[in-house]
């Protein structure tokens, strides 16, 4: 544990390996407190996950966790288990504040932000209302009235699509530049990159940004803005864009020690798909087009976006 | 013989010889292969061979070079240290091959067993004897695995050569006997003046041995045991008595192998899934065959094979978009 | 991975500012294996001087097994750090001077709540015990290379940074 004299090498303590961006150590010259962890929603599965405030900045960070199976640091002289590395980069506040601007809609009202950023699961997303430059960031996504000096918004799907349009041109563009490759082909073709960047087409960048971008928006939003860029349907090969209301949990995902089945298959087809897990596998086969609307049935409140859009 | 290369050194493998005898350019010789330290759970593994020409092989047997194991530890250094005063007609080279280096051979993914080891051992010194010119006419081997199989080996490989496998050859011909004294007294030297890698604190060299059923060699690993490390380098992983008191008193590993993983050490109790296993890899291999002397049939310690699938990934009903899936990365919900 | 319960929603976990600043290098290797425990481990006598520089990379064995090693560089832009989380109660540094508050240049740029408001009795506290700016990847038997996974999620934050820029207004 920290500050006990054995080099911060911790018996038995949990120790987290971390990259963040400069700034953050900047800004921390500046202040005594205000870097916190907390848990707020992901727009994409109503699930939760951790964010990082700077409240001096203030400032949004996301926490990506990278993991590889067995996998261990050692940390100095201790050991740590997982060989987990966190990354916190720079999150565009507007993909959370669409999520509850989207829930708000149902009231088919302009409410003031205080009344729409709530939430009983995450009560820490009133820190998102601290962050700077809201009203400029919400001219993206609503309509606004100003009633005295309050200003109320209203969801604007029409808006909101425009706005995530120029978001995948920009993220086709750093795909480019970073030269990630986003053909249909197998997986570990991406890790070399350079390689055949000239055979991805145009579409294929889209379809590649718009996927990104659907780790931060809902299903419903996801699927009105793959119509909007005029995106083909995925062929059904595809492991993208994943389902993402499936309840893992109660579906029948294939046996876990079914050997014998494993056994039978050839083996070089399996070291291709190795990248994913029995469990994902077996997902991928499994039909999901009569899922969503099942799911809206049992879609908790605070979870769901059932809100027509 | 010069041990500061090994000292230097001593991870991998270590090539000793002497100067060859210019006698053994010109003349037809005879070569003797053997080993010592094969069985041992402790130390290197030593490789010698030994040469003289035919014309000179009455003056080697002279010397009353007998089978090493039969001999005492002085009287063996005193058979050295006549042959190396008759360096004018017989001639030495030995292989030191690291407990490390038998260690991460045996428990590597491709399988390579001692005897394999062992053999091109075998086959790399005589060729260093062909390298330096010596005119090889005859080599006499003491038998590791089947003597036919590998007398067809060896004979294929050098088809110049009369060559002869035989078991108990150490004790049947002088020029094998001449190398396993060579070979055991390297094998002594390099165990006495063993300079472990490891940084170790009260380190005791009362070792035994270094055979798995001298009581002395079970106390000393008992005792050096690190949970995280397991072992000092010193010992070789790879035996079973090494890897069962690593089971009960060290950390438990799970090794990343392709989609096996291999689970050793500690006493977690996961159920052990040969049947998960692709054939011919990761699978129990077949028992070695053993020489007569060996004390135990040691060679193999394996760790368990646990399949991939230990979790899966059924409490994130999200699955992130390819790009995150293919950099292992995903949004983070604990600290 | 544990997921403490008590985080859940509501809870805040307080990164200590100060301890972003001059903490002590630390060295770190990624290994090719998962060893089921957080605990001390003697790395530095029995890990560390048996690495060797080998024709293709770096070179050392774990438990018998023979690993293959390279540096990796932390990106441009980006800081590593080792967090240790607080016992709950344990008092740390950091905490103490929070009537100091926090000046900076910009005062449009200033807390609108003081920061009692954000740290309370429930919240954790975590702190960074030490920076890093490279550490030594290992693969089992063979070097990771540039196809290594750690690698290719090191390129995150570039992308990252694209994806949540601000678009430009019309």
């Amino acid at each position: 544990m920290a500050g006990r004299g054995d080099g911060g090498d911790g018996a038995g303590a949990r120790q987290h390996v971390f990259l963040l961006p400069e700034c953050l150590k900047d800004a921390s010259k500046k202040m005594t407190s205000g870097l916190m962890f907390v848990k707020l929603v992901r727009p994409c599965s109503g699930e939760g996950a951790l964010y990082l405030f700077n409240m001096c900045l203030p400032q949004l960070f996301e926490i990506k966790v990278f993991k590889e199976k067995h996998h261990s640091w050692f940390i100095n002289q201790s050991v740590q288990s997982g060989g987990l590395l966190h990354f916190a980069t720079p999150m565009d506040p507007l993909f959370l504040l669409l999520h509850y601007l989207i829930k708000a809609d149902k009231e088919g009202k302009f409410q003031p932000l205080d009344q729409v950023v709530v939430d009983d699961m995450f009560p820490n997303c009133i820190l998102l209302l601290k962050l700077p430059e809201l009203e400029k960031l919400l001219r993206h996504v609503t309509e606004e009235k100003e009633i005295g000096k309050k200003k109320y918004y209203k969801y604007s799907k029409e808006k909101t699509l425009k706005w995530l349009g120029k978001k995948v041109n920009q993220t086709v563009a750093a795909l480019k530049t970073n030269n990630i490759n986003v053909g249909a082909r197998v997986q570990s073709a991406a890790f070399f990159p350079g390689h055949q960047i000239s055979s991805d087409k145009e579409e294929d960048y889209i379809r590649y940004a718009h996927g990104l971008i659907s780790d931060y928006i809902s299903k419903e939003l996801s699927d009105d803005l793959s119509k909007y860029l005029k995106l083909p349907e995925p062929s059904a090969s595809l492991p993208n864009p994943p389902s993402k209301k499936v309840k893992l949990s109660d579906e029948p995902v294939e046996a876990r020690e079914d050997y014998t089945k494993f056994n039978t298959k050839d083996l070089k087809t399996e070291k291709k798909n190795s990248k994913m897990t029995a469990a994902q596998k077996a997902l991928a086969k499994v039909d999901k087009t009569g899922m969503k609307s099942i799911d809206s049935f049992f879609g908790a409140k605070n979870k769901k976006k059932v809100g027509k859009i | 013989m010069d041990f500061r290369e090994l000292e230097r050194d001593n991870m991998g493998r270590c090539r000793l010889n002497s100067p060859v005898p210019a006698v053994c350019r010109k003349e037809p010789c005879v070569l003797g292969v053997d080993e010592a330290g094969r069985g041992p759970v402790l130390g290197p593994m030593v490789y010698a061979i030994c040469y003289c020409p035919l014309s000179r092989l009455a003056d080697l047997e002279a010397l009353k070079v007998a089978d090493s194991k039969t001999l005492s530890e002085s009287e063996r250094d005193r058979l050295f240290a006549k042959m190396e005063e008759d360096g004018d007609f017989v001639g030495w080279a030995l292989d030191v091959l690291s407990p490390n280096l038998i260690s991460t051979s045996m428990l590597g993914r491709v399988k390579y067993n001692l005897n394999s080891l062992s053999h091109d051992t075998a086959v790399g010194l005589v060729q260093h004897a062909l390298d330096q010119g010596v005119k090889v006419v005859q080599v006499f081997v003491d038998t590791v695995g089947l003597p036919e199989t590998y007398q067809e080996r060896l004979q294929q490989r050098f088809p110049s050569i009369e060559v002869t496998v035989k078991a108990k050859a150490d004790a049947l011909y002088p020029v094998v006997s001449a190398a396993s004294i060579c070979a055991k007294v390297a094998r002594d030297q390099a165990v006495k003046n063993w300079q472990f890698v490891e940084k170790l604190q009260d380190l005791d060299t009362n070792y035994g041995s270094g055979y798995p059923n001298d009581p002395k060699t079970k106390v000393w690993l008992r005792k050096h045991v690190e949970p995280v490390f397991g072992f000092p380098q010193f010992v070789r992983f790879s035996w079973r008595t090494a890897q069962s008191i690593l089971e009960k008193e060290a950390e438990s590993i799970l090794w990343w192998v392709s989609q096996w993983c291999c689970e050793e050490g500690g006493g977690l109790g996961l159920s052990p899934a040969w049947e998960g296993c692709p054939p011919g890899r990761w699978s129990l291999s077949p028992l070695l065959t053993h020489r007569e002397d060996l004390p135990t049939g040691d060679q193999e310690g394996l760790g368990r094979i646990t399949s991939y699938f230990n979790e899966s990934p059924r409490n994130c009903p999200h699955l992130p978009h390819r790009y995150f899936q293919e950099r292992g990365l995903e949004s983070a919900t604990t600290l | 991975m544990d997921s403490e319960k008590e985080d859940i929603g509501k809870n805040r976990i307080h990164l200590r500012p100060v301890t972003l600043l001059n903490v002590t290098p630390v060295t770190l290797h990624l290994l090719p294996c998962e060893v089921r425990v957080n605990r001390p481990a003697p790395v530095a006598r029995f890990f560390t001087p048996a690495i060797r520089q080998g024709p293709d990379g770096l070179e050392v064995s774990f438990r018998g097994r023979s690993l293959r090693g390279e540096e990796v560089e932390v990106p441009p832009g980006l800081v590593g750090y080792v967090m240790v989380t607080e016992e709950k109660g344990e008092v740390s540094i950091g905490k103490q001077d929070f009537s100091e508050g926090s000046h900076s240049d910009e005062p449009e740029q200033e807390l609108v709540e003081p920061p009692e408001a954000l740290e309370r009795d429930f919240d954790r506290f975590i702190s960074a015990s030490a920076s890093f700016s490279r550490f030594t990847l290992w693969g089992l038997e063979t070097i990771p290379g540039p196809d290594a996974k750690v690698r290719a999620a090191l390129t995150w934050p570039s992308l990252a940074a694209a994806i949540h820029a601000q678009v430009p207004e019309d």
